[in-house]
């Protein structure tokens, strides 16, 4: 059971991701991001659902798809706004990037690869990694049903099965990879590629963060004892283009609307307040506050300079 | 290096070597693990993995499956969540199938990361033509060359084998490490004791005073041979071994040409593309002053290799090359 208290700890995360990415986009707007996006709009109730139950020592390989994994697993915004402005504030230290490389070992954020399918096997290696240290942590694997498609797919799945490696699997499946259908693209349903693994497949509704949560928080308990991986399909949509400025040609009509009236944040905000478990008065101030939280570490993050040339042959 | 220099010089295979270092690692260092393919019960194609299965388990010596993009993928993940492994895919041949994940990945993802991470992992790729056909008899090290982020690591004897893979294991920094498989058979002396080598300090193999020979892997054999040929003939060859790529002991190279003049460039990867062409540049962009005569370039010729070990002769550069490109600027 998810305590009244947690039910609205997750209208503040995913509120918090989705004021970063607007205020990203300011940024975007005036000119001083130096890299593109992909918006994450639509899809917060995955990153926030799934990191919740994980602890600081647990990692993540986490997608492109927005910056609500980084944002839940602990990172400063201040270093992620700063990132993407590419100055010497950033987690980078000024390196920037259109897919940043966020990292930080000590929050088990392990950075990421921008080719896609990347993240499989080295997800796979930090499931070994807990294992063979002799710890109970996991790994968190997140990739969009495009990057299912990749053949590293199948030798990190093989392996995480064989050797029972904590780690799990989630597909944000949000239909599209840029412009191509999932059902195009992609042969069966990529939840049941499981059963060929032999390990357990979940299909959750990714537009539900408490339904992502309890079947994530399931998957860590069985990694975390020793049963090895999971693979879990989130149905879900991404409400803006892959990228910004992506003309979006590709949508079936009405597709879109239909799916909006699923908007994550909004149909938990009705939850909490047709069960009472909060006001809509007490939301609306979280919603400031959040507000003001973005606001200060984008400001904050505004004032470092840019990176000189030393910065070039540094961390090489 | 030997704590007792009376000691008996202990002569090893190269594989042999390769195991010993592998061994002592794994027993000094709990972080330490290797995987690869077949490289448990059975101790590797070569043999240099053989009895690390039996002395240190199944957890720390691991069969995987054929999956090179995990091989080198997971170890990467590995290396960045505490451990050191050191991972061999069986063929250097297969560097293509993990090329996103050696080139892109291992080699920088600590420098795409802000420096955040150290990725202290080894990838052990047997290289070289052995008449195992076009695509596993290549020597694909100049393809790293732009792979910033890691060391290129080429021993050529089994005591350079072992101490730099020793070295190798205990370094912080990712290391693609070439051994080339017809050296596997041959042997020679290993100092005792923890004997490490260090990584990008190259090796006078044979002192000489009229031409310098920068050779590397299996053409430091070559090029002793050669030496001894010419030698009968007054030319006196000095075989620098640079023994990796990166990070370049130029110090050496350049000393050694300072007192030469004259310069061959001897591998095994063909003339094009191969690393000759980037240590000439190197010697003809900061000294070319002080020679005397142009550079040679021995390789394999610019073909892909033959399959038939008979045609193979016909690419492949052996001692005569060598012999005869030094005439020609003696
Ligand atoms: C190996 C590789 N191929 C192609 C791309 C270009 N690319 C970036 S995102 C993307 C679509 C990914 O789709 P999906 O995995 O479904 O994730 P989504 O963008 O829908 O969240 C493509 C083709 C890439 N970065 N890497």
């Amino acid at each position: 059971m998810v305590t009244n208290q947690q039910q609205v700890k997750f209208y503040e995360d995913m509120v918090r991701v989705m004021l970063w990415e607007q205020r990203a986009m300011r940024l975007m707007q005036e000119g001083k991001v130096l890299a593109g996006y992909h918006s994450g709009r639509g899809q917060e109730a995955i990153p926030v659902g799934a990191i919740t139950p994980l602890r600081d020592s647990d990692c993540i390989m986490y997608a492109h798809r927005g910056f609500g994994y980084t944002i839940q697993k602990g990172m400063s915004m201040v270093d992620m706004f700063a990132d993407l402005m590419a100055n010497v504030g950033g987690s980078t230290g000024g390196l920037g990037a259109g897919i940043p490389h966020f990292a930080d070992p000590k929050l088990g954020i392990l950075g990421q690869g921008g080719t896609l399918g990347t993240c499989f096997p080295i997800a796979a290696g930090a499931g070994f990694s807990a294992k063979y240290r002799g710890t109970d942590e996991v790994t968190i694997c997140f990739f969009g049903d495009g990057t299912s498609n990749r053949g590293t797919f199948h030798e990190a799945l093989n392996v995480a099965s064989i050797w029972k490696l904590p780690v799990i699997w989630i597909c944000e499946n949000n239909r599209y990879a840029v412009s191509v259908p999932s059902e195009k693209s992609t042969a069966g349903r990529i939840v049941d590629r499981a059963i060929g693994y032999g390990i357990p497949g979940r299909s959750v509704d990714g537009m539900d963060v408490v339904s992502v949560y309890e079947e994530v928080t399931e998957a860590i308990d069985r990694a975390r004892s020793g049963e090895g991986p999971t693979l879990i399909e989130a149905e879900c949509y991404r409400f803006r283009g892959h990228h910004e400025g992506d003309p979006q040609v590709y949508r079936e009509d009405g597709e879109i609307d239909e799916w909006r009236r699923r908007d994550p944040i909004e149909s938990h905000r009705q939850r909490l307040i047709d069960n009472e478990v909060a006001a809509a008065e007490q939301l609306d101030g979280l919603q400031a506050q959040m507000a003001s939280e973005v606001e200060l570490a984008a400001q904050e993050a505004e004032n470092f300079p840019m990176p000189g040339p030393e910065r070039v042959f540094q961390g090489v | 290096m030997s704590d007792d220099s009376n000691a008996p010089l202990n002569v090893r295979t190269f594989s042999q070597a390769i195991s010993d270092a592998l061994d002592e690692e794994l027993a000094r260092d709990d972080s330490v693990f290797i995987w690869g393919e077949d490289i448990g019960t059975y101790g590797g194609i070569y043999g240099a993995t053989g009895g690390l299965f039996e002395k240190h388990g199944p957890e720390r010596v691991i069969d995987t499956p054929i999956s090179e993009t995990f091989i080198v993928g997971g170890g990467l993940g590995a290396a960045l969540t505490g451990l050191r492994p050191v991972v061999e895919l069986q063929s250097g041949g297969y560097f293509g199938i993990a090329m996103d994940e050696l080139y892109n990945k291992v080699a920088r993802w600590r420098y795409m990361h802000g420096g955040k991470f150290t990725v202290p992992m080894v990838v052990r790729l047997p290289e070289g033509a052995k008449g195992a056909g076009q695509e596993h008899d290549v020597s694909p090290e100049a393809l790293f060359l732009s792979a910033f982020g890691a060391e290129i690591v080429i021993p050529s004897t089994p005591a350079d084998a072992k101490g730099l893979l020793k070295s190798a294991i205990r370094d912080d920094r990712p290391v693609l490490f070439f051994e080339h498989a017809v050296l596997y058979a041959t042997s020679g002396p290993i100092p005792p004791g923890d004997h490490l080598v260090p990584i990008g300090v190259a090796d006078i193999k044979r002192p000489g005073s009229d031409v310098t020979v920068i050779a590397w892997s299996r053409m430091v054999i070559e090029a002793l041979k050669a030496a001894e040929e010419l030698d009968s003939e007054g030319i006196d060859i000095e075989v620098v071994d640079p023994r990796g790529l990166r990070p370049l002991d130029k110090d050496t190279i350049f000393e050694s040409v300072e007192k030469t003049g004259r310069v061959v460039i001897a591998h095994e990867a063909p003339k094009t593309g191969g690393a000759g062409g980037e240590v000439a540049a190197i010697i003809a962009e900061e000294m070319i002053e002080c020679l005397e005569a142009p550079i040679v370039r021995v390789a394999s010729k610019d073909v892909t290799l033959p399959q038939s070990r008979h045609l193979q002769q016909y690419v492949l550069p052996q001692a005569a090359q060598i012999v005869d490109a030094v005439r020609s600027i003696s």
